[in-house]
């Protein structure tokens, strides 16, 4: 559920140590998100339809919550992400790997997202999804076609994944909560 | 003026003049008032023609002689029989007898309808299907019968609520702001401007006729009596106030898995656009024709349902006065008004027939039997089949159908409808979603003294009160519930604050909006605003308090402004040095809290008893009325001794005359130190109040309502009040009963009166107290008085409910004065023959 903790129970994680990450994944419409955060969340894998809005969910992975919200990619609700930046400690930008056609517009959005002053301070995981797929590009090549050497002030990081069977997203997430730990508590 | 941009501006080069936005304000825009019409804006001249009440009489007019109540008044049993009111009458027909009434049980204008036939206005004006594209997010598939012009990616976004994908249906509820072009504004401003002045020449000149000669008055009376008639409906009722109508759009969205499509899901939304604030009534068409898009998308599905609801026929159901609103919302009577009902049937019955009925004045007594074909809806021969024209079972709703595909859909529609209220919603609802968790464990909100009126611990609901009165931004978010529930609770806010009195409210709410909208949004100073997604609750800068459904609790922003000092606190401390400690927000809070100043507690501690032991709504939203008005008049008092006047309430030199205990206005306290400690508490909240939109309208409103009411130079609610609160003696009481008496005659000064005596609160017993006063002339003008009351079209049911005892005493007096007449009369006639004096 999300945010609404109390301040009790907030301070129960700060005494057995799990702490709570606020987690924003986006990514260009079809891309796999809701798979992934359901992959995550739910035992089953569960066949998705287009977001509309939003979906939310928390999942507690190696004693870290993860409050991850996954937003819609179509086109014209992507000038909606920005209001989700303000307090999120992750993002999560979840490429199609096999969708050579886009990669382009991926990486103009995936810019745009980490040039804004809110969310300076933030990981950015890169899920290389859909390597299931005959065509689809390595993690290197990802790493090309988004440029994402050419990003200084971040720590980055490319996970190959195939969302429907959940390969890759507890390596994904590991590097979430290692990297994660040297920030503080998060705060309600 | 407040300074907010108008969101017209960013939609659409408004150069057609007929685009619309979504609910933002305008307030910037000088819009004039002349653009504020209401339904029937061109009277249709049907309804008139068919017309048959009587000429309007101005006067008070004393009660026509004691003939048609002497067989009731002597006979208590017999009318105890009749009189029983509720479950008898509803379920026999209504062929009684006709009933007869006296001068001031009509009302003085032609009956109308809200919708007459033949209107050209539609009661949809637009069907919109949206559809959540896979590629591209929501878009607009169909318009009918025309598109509106204006952002059409913008609506397509309001008709697909966020999460929509999660659940199978959903309805939303918005609100569209339409411009209207300058020419049409100026044309009508022009036109009603015109009507005015014939209407205001007409009267001055039937007043100058009334006392010369009857004759000439009958001559141009009928001309007059519909343009007096339009005035009443027209100025009597302010609606809107900041603009044009608005349009409210309900909106229905499914989604429906189909494996057989690209990404596996259709979501799809159909919405109707109309001007009637009872938009739910559309809820069961739109179910079954969106589930008919579904199998055939194309307009013609569209202009099947406009067709279907446009053919609804309302026009059967009366048009009531604002005062006969206020008496048919606040009572749970079923028959109240019933007699409106059938009148327009007959009018109805007889037009058809095709008789000529104008010049022949109504008057129930001389009108022909019932005709056969009028029964009380849902009665055995009503639903038997022989009955043409049924008057509905319960008044406050009128019963009409809409047929769509061969099938008749039952439609109920509000016949009394308040400013304010939109949809249907439930005030009790909303109310126990924060009062059960506030029970449970109490909150402890940081203080502010506009919200925190009774301290720390001042209930939820209360502090939610204050906001909307103060105009604080306030969201309902609703994390993980349907937009339609959401969208519930902003209009049963906007009820709450308004109670029917104040306005500005659902003008200024978005009862469910989204991320798409929030720029717009915090614009709008004040907002209302409806929501699922909790990052609204990540932004704390965004609103001043936020109501979280789920948990039944809220939150006053970290960021909210700080109330500032205002000279009114300032000089109401300088004033009452005694209290000044006592006014919230002067660092001694818990003396609020303590004390119970405001009386919230008890108020709020009252209305969840109402709750608990099953009152219904009307009951609850009735007491929030009380608390509407007391907070006012409180008001008026406040600014009349602070600030030595006040705009809140006119009074009038009409009847400067008035003697000592008639005059006085204004709430009632029992005594001076009540009254500091009632305007300690509620100081901060009254200026903070002060400067909204709602006050600036109530102001205007008070003001047109004065040049409408009744009765222009008394506060009957203060005289009223007076009985009820104070210990007066009996001189002090004999002036309010026989000001009572000598000042409340006609039809609109009875509904007056009962509006201040309402069932819920006692009804007539404390006007009824009259009859054991200590002077005779007292008792028997008090009879007088509950007599014209007994004859009034709605006077009849308080009457009903006066107790025995109160019946005993009207009857003991009523016949010591007939039998004290009768001796005068027996004098008089031996003295000058046949002189009838009764009537003096």
């Amino acid at each position: 559920m999300g945010n609404s903790m109390s301040g009790f129970s907030g301070l129960l994680h700060k005494l057995f140590g799990s702490r709570e990450v606020r987690i924003l994944m986006l990514g260009l419409d079809a891309a796999g998100k809701t798979t992934i955060l359901y992959q995550l969340k739910l035992p089953h894998p569960v066949t998705t339809i287009p977001t509309v809005g939003f979906n939310v969910e928390s999942v507690t992975m190696r004693n870290v919550k993860f409050n991850i919200w996954d937003v819609g990619g179509q086109d014209k609700i992507r000038p909606l992400w920005r209001h989700y930046y303000s307090g999120t400690q992750g993002l999560i930008f979840v490429v199609d790997s096999a969708d050579r056609a886009r990669i382009d517009e991926a990486r103009t959005e995936l810019h745009r997202i980490i040039s804004d002053r809110e969310m300076r301070d933030c990981l950015l995981l890169v899920l290389a999804n859909k390597q299931d797929l005959d065509d689809a590009m390595k993690p290197l090549e990802i790493t090309e076609r988004l440029q994402l050497n050419k990003i200084k002030d971040k720590v980055w990081f490319v996970q190959p994944t195939v969302a429907t069977r959940g390969d890759g997203l507890n390596e994904g997430f590991n590097w979430l909560s290692e990297h994660t730990k040297a920030a503080l508590p998060a705060k309600k | 003026m407040m300074a907010a941009t108008s969101l017209a501006a960013r939609t659409s080069p408004n150069s057609n003049g007929n685009s619309f936005y979504a609910n933002a304000a305008n307030p910037g825009a000088p819009i004039p008032r002349s653009s504020l019409t209401s339904f029937p804006a061109a009277s249709p001249r049907s309804a008139l023609d068919m017309s048959q009440a009587p000429r309007p009489s101005r006067s008070p007019q004393p009660p026509q002689g004691n003939a048609p109540e002497a067989d009731r008044s002597s006979n208590p049993s017999s009318k105890s029989k009749t009189a029983s009111t509720g479950v008898s009458s509803q379920h026999s027909s209504l062929s009684a007898a006709p009933r007869r009434y006296a001068a001031g049980s009509h009302p003085p204008r032609r009956l109308r309808s809200q919708y007459p036939r033949g209107n050209t206005e539609n009661h949809v004006e637009y069907i919109l299907v949206a559809s959540f594209d896979i590629d591209r997010g929501p878009v607009m598939e169909h318009q009918y019968p025309v598109a509106i012009t204006g952002d059409e990616h913008m609506l397509a976004e309001l008709m697909l609520p966020d999460q929509a994908h999660v659940r199978n249906q959903d309805w939303t509820i918005f609100f569209l702001h339409k411009d209207t072009s300058q020419e049409e504004e100026t044309a009508e401003r022009q036109a009603k401007e015109e009507r005015r002045n014939r209407r205001r020449r007409k009267r001055d000149r039937a007043k100058g006729v009334i006392h010369e000669s009857d004759d000439e008055d009958d001559e141009d009376g009928d001309l007059d009596e519909v343009d007096w008639d339009d005035d009443l409906s027209t100025d009597s009722e302010p609606e809107g106030g900041e603009g044009p109508p608005l349009i409210y759009v309900l909106n229905l969205v499914n989604t429906k898995q189909d494996k057989t499509v690209k990404r596996g899901a259709v979501v799809k939304a159909m919405a109707i656009c109309t001007r009637h604030p009872f938009l739910h009534i559309y809820k069961p068409l739109l179910l079954l024709a969106l589930e008919e898009y579904f199998k055939s998308p194309v307009p013609e599905t569209l202009s099947m349902l406009f067709n279907a609801v446009n053919e609804m026929d309302l026009s059967l159901m009366p048009k009531l006065s604002l005062l006969e609103r206020h008496l048919l919302q606040a009572s749970d009577n079923k028959d109240l008004f019933v007699e409106k009902f059938e009148q327009m049937i007959q009018m109805r019955i007889a037009e058809d027939r095709g008789e000529d009925i104008t010049d022949q004045p109504f008057d129930a007594s001389r009108s022909p039997p019932k005709p056969p074909g009028i029964f009380r809806s849902g009665t055995k021969a009503h639903v038997e089949g022989q009955a043409t024209y049924a008057v509905p079972r319960d008044t406050h709703e009128f019963e009409s159908k809409v047929m769509y595909k061969g099938i008749p859909i039952p439609i109920k529609v509000p016949v009394a409808i308040m400013p304010e209220t939109v949809g249907d919603f439930s005030l009790i609802k909303l109310i126990q979603n924060f009062s059960d968790s506030h029970a449970k464990s109490p909150q402890t909100f940081p203080l502010h003294p506009h919200l925190t009126t009774n301290g720390p611990h001042t209930h939820p609901i209360i502090v939610l009160v204050n906001a909307l009165l103060t105009q604080k931004r306030v969201i309902f978010l609703g994390y993980n519930m349907p937009s339609g529930d959401v969208a519930e609770a902003v209009l049963a806010a906007c009820a709450l604050a308004s109670g029917g009195v104040l306005r500005g409210f659902t003008r200024h709410a978005f009862p469910y909006t989204d991320l798409t909208k929030v720029d717009d949004l915090l614009n709008v100073p004040g907002f209302i605003a409806g929501v699922t997604n909790p990052t609204f609750e990540h932004h704390p800068e965004w609103w001043d308090l936020l109501c979280d459904l789920p948990s039944g609790k809220m939150k006053i922003s970290s960021k909210i402004d700080p109330a500032p000092v205002t000279e009114g606190l300032v000089y109401f401390q300088q004033q009452n040095p005694s209290h000044a400690g006592l006014v919230n927000g002067a660092g001694s809070s818990n003396n609020a809290a303590a004390n119970d100043l405001t009386g919230d507690v008890a108020f709020m501690a009252d209305i969840l008893r109402s709750i608990a032991s099953r009152a219904g709504e009307r009951v609850i939203r009735a007491k929030w009325r009380d608390w509407v008005v007391k907070f006012t008049r409180i008001a008026a008092a406040f600014e009349e001794s602070v600030y030595g006047a006040s705009a809140l309430y006119i009074g009038s030199d009409e009847h400067e005359t008035t003697t000592v205990g008639v005059g006085g206005h204004g709430y009632v306290w029992c005594d001076e130190p009540s009254k500091a400690k009632e305007l300690a508490g509620n100081v901060t909240r009254i200026e903070g109040w002060r400067n909204t939109r709602s006050y600036y309208s109530f102001i205007q409103d008070v003001a047109q309502l004065y040049t409408i009411r009744p009765l222009k130079g008394l506060d009957l609610h203060h005289m009223h009040d007076r009985l009820r609160t104070q210990r007066l003696s009996p001189m002090q009481s004999r002036e309010v009963y026989l000001a009572f008496s000598k000042y409340v005659h006609s039809y609109d000064e009875i509904c007056l009166l009962l509006s201040v005596a309402p069932e819920s609160h006692a009804g007539l017993f404390y006007i009824a107290l009259g009859l054991f006063h200590r002077d005779k002339d007292v008792r028997s003008k008090t009879a007088d008085l509950l007599e014209r009351i007994g004859e009034h079209e709605a006077g009849q049911h308080w009457w009903r409910a006066l107790s025995r005892f109160e019946r005993l005493a009207y009857i003991r007096i009523k016949r010591e004065a007939d039998l004290e007449n009768a001796n005068k009369v027996k004098e008089t006639t031996a003295i000058y023959g046949g002189l009838d004096k009764r009537i003096s």
